[in-house]
């Protein structure tokens, strides 16, 4: 059997009588970059608020690193070596760029010297080394999103969940980001990838899933994907313009 | 100047006081219920402030404090140190209780929760035998160390120790994981959960840290007063006064508590020994015989409730983040 690092096994997600996700199955090998895609409301972020812990999946089961992460909280989750961003950015408003990414690093040690090493450290790559002593509420959504980037790679993960990471970001920041996010993946990690932006998503996964209406759509390589008749009609012809 | 030097500096300012200003029991008490105060908004600050889990209910801390060490000394003639570790434990654990059932919902929840965990144990003393019910507690002898405790000398020190603790353990918290983990959960409780903060952990832990030296305050209060009852130390009026001294001072900051109490005891104080209305007349600025001179005469002194809100409502518009806020450097 292959080494799969992240198993989605007929999940589910109910809110109600809404079904948010309904039995969807995938796998994620190591070092993959992996991209998740679908029109608006298809349970993007529902199913990468299950993964991470923020919700309870309704059925199905979800497992990392060969451990069932079903009805961990989501420090646990971190805490295995999985990290999320999140698709509304949350700055810690208050609290310095610095202090922001030193918060990631607490999670791998508890000496303040150290955090701010390792905080420094991912400061340079998202380019927000002049920032460090500004508060992250200050910044502009672009380095928001730089900064929810350096968090969470402070945590030193082994699978990296990003919503929408390059979402109102121009063209360079967007290529900025999809060199880091290669550079991650060289050093041995793992990435999930939410997006809309297609140019990006084709250009830098390994392997697609499209959802849509909560539903697997699709899977395939990104060639395979933006020739699938289906996928195309998803987003073109569904009336779920992305 | 490094903060734990300021520290330093102003306790050795402060230990020096009594002797400038020669033992004025009125002074000194005066300066007693500053000290206590600044300690009681720092300890909830660190709860309120840095983990923005605003308590409306420390007076129960307090309170549990001060009952646990009069019962023992009345009752069980047992070492004034000992009684207060016992409150200690008393107060913790009803933080535990509190904390580890409320804790586990976001939002209001606390607040709400600490106002009825507050009036539970206020109305348990006011019905209790032991307690003392309505009546309180009245402590007629007590001694430690052959300390002279009819003096207020050594609780003013007490008190002034405590303080110098409670902005120690602020300032140590400050730089470290614990600290910058409970300024997450005030920012953001989600980001902070997704960047592995246990956040129930967190928050109990400082509610822990913040209860059990609200408590010791409480003992030394009853012990220095020797008299308790529930209106004195269980009252919602305390834990109101807590709160309004750090909000006014600046929440989230070492020194805003201080400053707040620096401020409002001595205001309070004035105006309900009514001195303001005093000076006033003996400025000739208000006739003693007019109308609103007797206006004043005889109703300043009930007004100190009146002004603190006055105050709260123009800190809140004009300056939010307190009178430390005013003068941070924006970055």
């Amino acid at each position: 059997m292959i080494q799969h690092l992240l198993h989605i096994n007929h999940v589910s997600k109910h809110f109600g009588g809404n079904v948010a996700v309904s039995d969807i199955s995938f796998s994620v090998d190591e070092k993959q970059i992996f991209g998740l895609i679908g029109p608006n409301g298809a349970g993007k972020t529902t199913l990468f608020n299950c993964i991470s812990g923020f919700y309870p999946v309704t059925s199905g089961d979800i497992i990392f690193d060969n451990k069932t992460i079903n009805n961990l909280r989501p420090d646990e989750v971190c805490h295995m070596g999985m990290a999320r961003t999140w698709q509304r950015v949350k700055p810690l408003g208050s609290l310095t760029v610095l202090e922001n990414v030193m918060i990631g690093a607490f999670s791998i040690t508890s000496a303040t010297r150290e955090a701010e090493e390792i905080a420094i450290e991912q400061l340079g790559p998202v380019g927000l080394t002049d920032y460090a002593q500004k508060t992250a509420g200050s910044l502009s959504i672009g380095l928001k999103k730089k900064l929810e980037l350096a968090r969470v790679l402070a945590t030193h993960p082994k699978m990296l969940l990003l919503d929408e990471i390059c979402g109102g970001l121009n063209h360079t920041e967007t290529e900025t980001i999809l060199g880091i996010i290669r550079e991650v993946r060289n050093k041995g990690a793992t990435i999930i990838f939410i997006e809309h932006d297609m140019k990006a998503v084709t250009a830098i996964c390994d392997w697609i899933v499209v959802l849509n209406s909560g539903e697997k759509l699709a899977e395939g390589t990104p060639e395979e994907i933006t020739e699938n008749p289906e996928v195309i009609a998803a987003y073109l012809g569904g009336g779920h313009n992305a | 100047m490094k903060q734990i030097t300021i520290i330093a500096f102003i306790a050795g300012f402060a230990a020096l006081l009594p002797l400038a200003i020669g033992e004025n029991p009125y002074f000194i008490g005066v300066l007693i219920s500053v000290l206590m105060m600044a300690a009681l908004s720092s300890a909830w600050n660190i709860l309120g402030g840095y983990a923005g889990q605003y308590s409306f209910g420390h007076a129960a801390y307090f309170g549990a404090g001060a009952y646990t060490t009069m019962i023992l000394i009345s009752r069980f003639n047992i070492n004034p140190l000992v009684s207060m570790v016992a409150g200690i434990i008393v107060a913790c654990i009803i933080a535990l209780i509190t904390g580890s059932i409320v804790f586990r919902l976001r939002g209001h929840y606390f607040g709400l929760a600490s106002i009825a965990v507050a009036e539970i144990v206020r109305l348990s003393a006011l019905n209790f035998d032991f307690t003392g019910g309505a009546q309180g507690i009245l402590l007629s002898d007590v001694s430690l160390w052959g300390l002279d405790l009819n003096s207020k000398l050594p609780f003013y020190y007490g008190m002034l120790l405590v303080l110098v603790i409670t902005l120690g353990i602020t300032l140590n918290l400050r730089k470290s994981k614990t600290g910058y983990y409970l300024q997450a959960i005030r920012e953001d409780q989600d980001a902070a959960a997704s960047l592995g903060i246990n956040l129930s952990f967190y928050k109990n832990k400082a509610l822990l840290i913040s209860a059990a030296l609200t408590s010791v305050l409480g003992s030394l209060y009853a012990v220095y007063i020797r008299f308790i009852d529930t209106t004195a130390v269980l009252d919602l009026r305390l834990s109101i006064e807590i709160i309004l001294t750090a909000i006014i001072g600046g929440v989230g900051t070492l020194w805003g508590p201080v400053l707040g109490a620096v401020l409002l005891v001595p205001l309070a104080e004035m105006l309900r020994s009514n001195v303001l209305g005093d000076v006033l007349v003996k400025q000739g600025i208000v006739s003693e015989n007019s109308g609103l001179g007797v206006f004043l005469k005889e109703n300043l002194a009930h007004a100190h409730v009146l002004v603190y809100g006055i105050i709260t409502v123009l800190c809140i518009l004009y300056m939010p983040k307190g009178i430390l806020g005013l003068f941070r450097r924006k970055k």
